[in-house]
């Protein structure tokens, strides 16, 4: 057992395995942005023909959920914790818990180095070098044994750790992952004007007050404006349009414009009623569906609509559906009444102005034109409470403080024996960074100077 | 019609950098470079103050069709450009990269590109447009220049000059691949779920914003904890930049999705 956790931990704290996962993670993913993802199986056996098959069955068609994709990312998040805990004591040690001896000779092996003597007392040089040292925001450190006097300088000592943050960041980046996709929730709110709806899984209800569409004067839509009030128990809590980019959150709701729709139910007709016996007859009449409206004419009556679909056909059995509720062939079934006598009916087309289909025995001198139909618009609401959220943003603040770290605050440390002779001391001094080397040993060079000019 | 009147001397300030870095590259001497830097300077001024102009007529950040995002780039690679120059001494780079702004000027002036301002559709409506597209094409410049200090390096012909394009081409990474996770990734994540409600969905152009991403993490890995350098490290970043590449332009034109505003 022993041996296995520790071939196991072996295992994951190798960077091979980290260079290992990052190709197959960047090689997976490729594959996905090339095979369309989540598409319905008929679309693929179309599109690939007998390696539909094995393309589903490798779940290559769903891959950023696969269960060897998750695998990976798991892999991969085990391997930056093993990682990380393998190194991390040995950094901190080194980072806070220095030894401030240093023999001479290990100094004279460093890259960044000095030797100089100079004649003053090793408590002089070690006064002037310390103040050099903090006067660049060192933080200094000295320990002395008989005529030698070792002294420690060091800062910027977090850059050690920009990437164990960023690894850290991206672990919570992962576990904010996995919070979304276990507890996070979405769903889509159609909402006409003055509807009020319960929103799922929450406390309280919202009501849409108004829906507008903004146009630019090109005609391009420039803004879909949703009013909301959220209600409490029946009272209104706040009221706040939502726009995209603009979402309202309450409670930990959120909510987002995605869409509109038209709602063909009701819909807004305008039907121009002429006369075959006379040309120059024309009548626009405004009504809805069921209301009867008399046409300004004595012979005329009153008509109606009995029915509209957005999109006309004639389904099983003869009868009258809409295949859409899209506007594509927009109908309207228009009754004609003298007194409560019903004396014709049949279907109008918007697009098919001469195509009458008048029923049988309702032969009437009127002709009708399906001018304009506008079905009221409703807005697309998308609720979504993500508790996973928070994390992201965590992880994400975490990822880039390391960047900053790792890249742009390089630790730095000097270290200088001082040795007292008869009438001078001698300094050995040496530096050590990892990056950024180039600055250092000019600012090495500075320190040093300054001590042996003084 | 000011901008435009700009763009166009921009581009010929370009062309006459691009011609002098090229007298550098293949007469083998350095005087060149000056007038170069200076022209290419001249150009970066003007170019900036021709999208401040299109900023300020537009009244929206100057990247949100391809003619905008190209001028933007272009911008970026020559600002990337005169900086690790000035740090590296390494003019020579100067032909291959103005060559490339030319292409990309060349290429954002050519009638393929609509040119107008449109106004803004509501999706982009925010000011994470400035921030999550400048940034990420700011670190974007940064990993041309790696590019091409790397296609250097495998050209070189001197150890001398090879040490030089390595150490630029890590400076480039380690300043492009914080600006690129930044800007494309957490600015990205936010902006998403301000706009759509989601941090993340699997878009192909996020896909290959990870993409992008992983192959960089691979750079600085093998770089720093395995002590690759040179040859290994100049490829990994050669396929890094062609993969920002294709997550800038080929998934606009290759790959549908979400970020379909072009």
């Amino acid at each position: 057992m022993g041996v296995d956790v520790r071939s196991a931990w072996k295992f994951f704290a190798s960077v091979k395995l980290a260079i290992a996962l990052l190709i197959l993670l960047a090689v997976a993913s490729v594959i996905g942005t090339l095979i369309p993802q989540g598409q319905p199986s008929a679309a693929y056996a179309a599109r690939y023909g007998q390696l539909a098959g094995l393309l589903t069955g490798l779940r290559v068609t769903g891959l950023y959920h696969s269960a060897w994709y998750l695998i990976l990312l798991f892999f991969f998040a085990v391997n930056m914790i093993v990682c990380t805990l393998a190194r991390f004591p040995a950094k901190w040690r080194r980072a806070f818990r220095p030894e401030v001896e240093t023999e001479t000779a290990r100094l004279l092996t460093l890259k960044v180095k000095d030797r100089f003597g100079k004649n003053a007392p090793a408590e002089e040089v070690r006064t002037k070098l310390e103040m050099v040292l903090k006067a660049r925001r060192y933080r200094v450190r000295s320990r002395a044994s008989d005529k030698r006097l070792c002294l420690l300088a060091r800062k910027k000592m977090f850059g050690h750790f920009g990437s164990d943050a960023v690894h850290l960041g991206l672990l919570v980046i992962i576990a904010g992952g996995i919070v979304s996709g276990l507890t996070g929730f979405r769903t889509y709110i159609d909402l006409s004007e003055g509807q009020t709806v319960k929103v799922p899984r929450s406390p309280f209800e919202i009501r849409l007050d108004r829906f507008e569409t903004e146009y630019y004067p090109q005609g391009m839509v420039k803004a879909w404006k949703s009013t909301v009030t959220v209600l409490d128990n029946g009272a209104s809590v706040l009221t706040k349009p939502i726009l995209v980019n603009k979402p309202l959150t309450h409670k930990g709701f959120s909510f987002y414009q995605t869409g509109y729709g038209s709602d063909w139910d009701n819909p807004k007709l305008e039907i121009t009623v002429k006369k075959k016996s006379d040309p120059t007859f024309a009548r626009t009449v405004q009504l809805s569906v069921g209301e009867r409206v008399a046409v300004d004419d004595k012979d005329a009556g009153r008509i109606s609509v009995k029915r509209f679909v957005p999109d006309f056909v004639i389904g099983e059995g003869g009868r009258v559906e809409t295949r859409s509720q899209e506007p594509n062939n927009p109908a309207a079934e228009v009754e004609g009444w003298k007194g409560a006598e019903k004396v014709f009916s049949g279907w109008i087309f918007a697009d098919y102005p001469d195509f009458e289909q008048m029923h049988a025995g309702s032969r009437t001198d009127l002709s009708f034109v399906l001018k304009s139909y506008r079905g009221s618009e409703y807005s697309v609401l998308e609720a979504a409470r993500d508790p996973g959220v928070r994390l992201i943003w965590v992880g994400c603040f975490l990822v880039t403080a390391g960047f900053f770290l790792a890249f742009y605050w390089p630790p730095r440390e000097i270290r200088a024996v001082l040795e007292e002779g008869r009438d001078r001391t001698e300094v050995a001094a040496g530096g050590i960074a990892s990056k950024s080397r180039e600055s250092f040993q000019a600012e090495f060079e500075d320190i040093m100077n300054s001590v042996r000019r003084s | 019609m000011v901008e435009s009147t700009l763009f166009t001397i921009v581009f010929v300030l370009y062309i006459l950098a691009a011609l002098f870095y090229l007298a550098v590259a293949f007469s083998r001497n350095e005087k060149w470079a000056k007038p170069g830097l200076g022209l290419a300077f001249a150009g970066l001024v003007l170019h900036s103050a021709a999208l401040l102009v299109r900023t300020f007529e537009s009244g929206h950040a100057p990247f949100t069709n391809m003619y905008e995002s190209l001028s933007f780039l272009s911008w970026a690679i020559v600002l990337a450009f005169v900086l690790i120059d000035r740090k590296f001494r390494i003019p020579r780079i100067g032909a291959y990269l103005m060559l490339i702004v030319v292409g990309l000027v060349a290429l954002a002036s050519s009638p393929l590109m609509p040119k107008e301002a449109m106004p803004l559709v509501p999706a982009l409506q925010s000011y994470w447009l400035w921030l999550h597209v400048s940034v990420t094409l700011l670190g974007e410049a940064f990993f041309a220049v790696a590019f091409i200090t790397s296609i250097l390096y495998l050209t070189a012909d001197s150890e001398e000059k090879k040490e030089k394009m390595d150490s630029a081409s890590y400076r480039c990474v380690t300043v492009g691949f914080p600006l690129f996770t930044l800007g494309g990734l957490v600015f990205g994540m936010v902006w998403a779920y301000k706009a759509w409600g989601t941090y993340w969905s699997w878009d192909p152009k996020e896909v290959w914003s990870l993409i992008t991403w992983l192959v960089f993490a691979l750079y600085l890995h093998t770089r720093i904890v395995m002590g690759w350098k040179g040859k290994r490290s100049a490829i990994i970043a050669i396929v890094g930049f062609l993969a920002a590449l294709f997550t800038y332009f080929g998934v606009n034109y290759l790959l549908s999705g979400l970020h379909s505003y072009t």
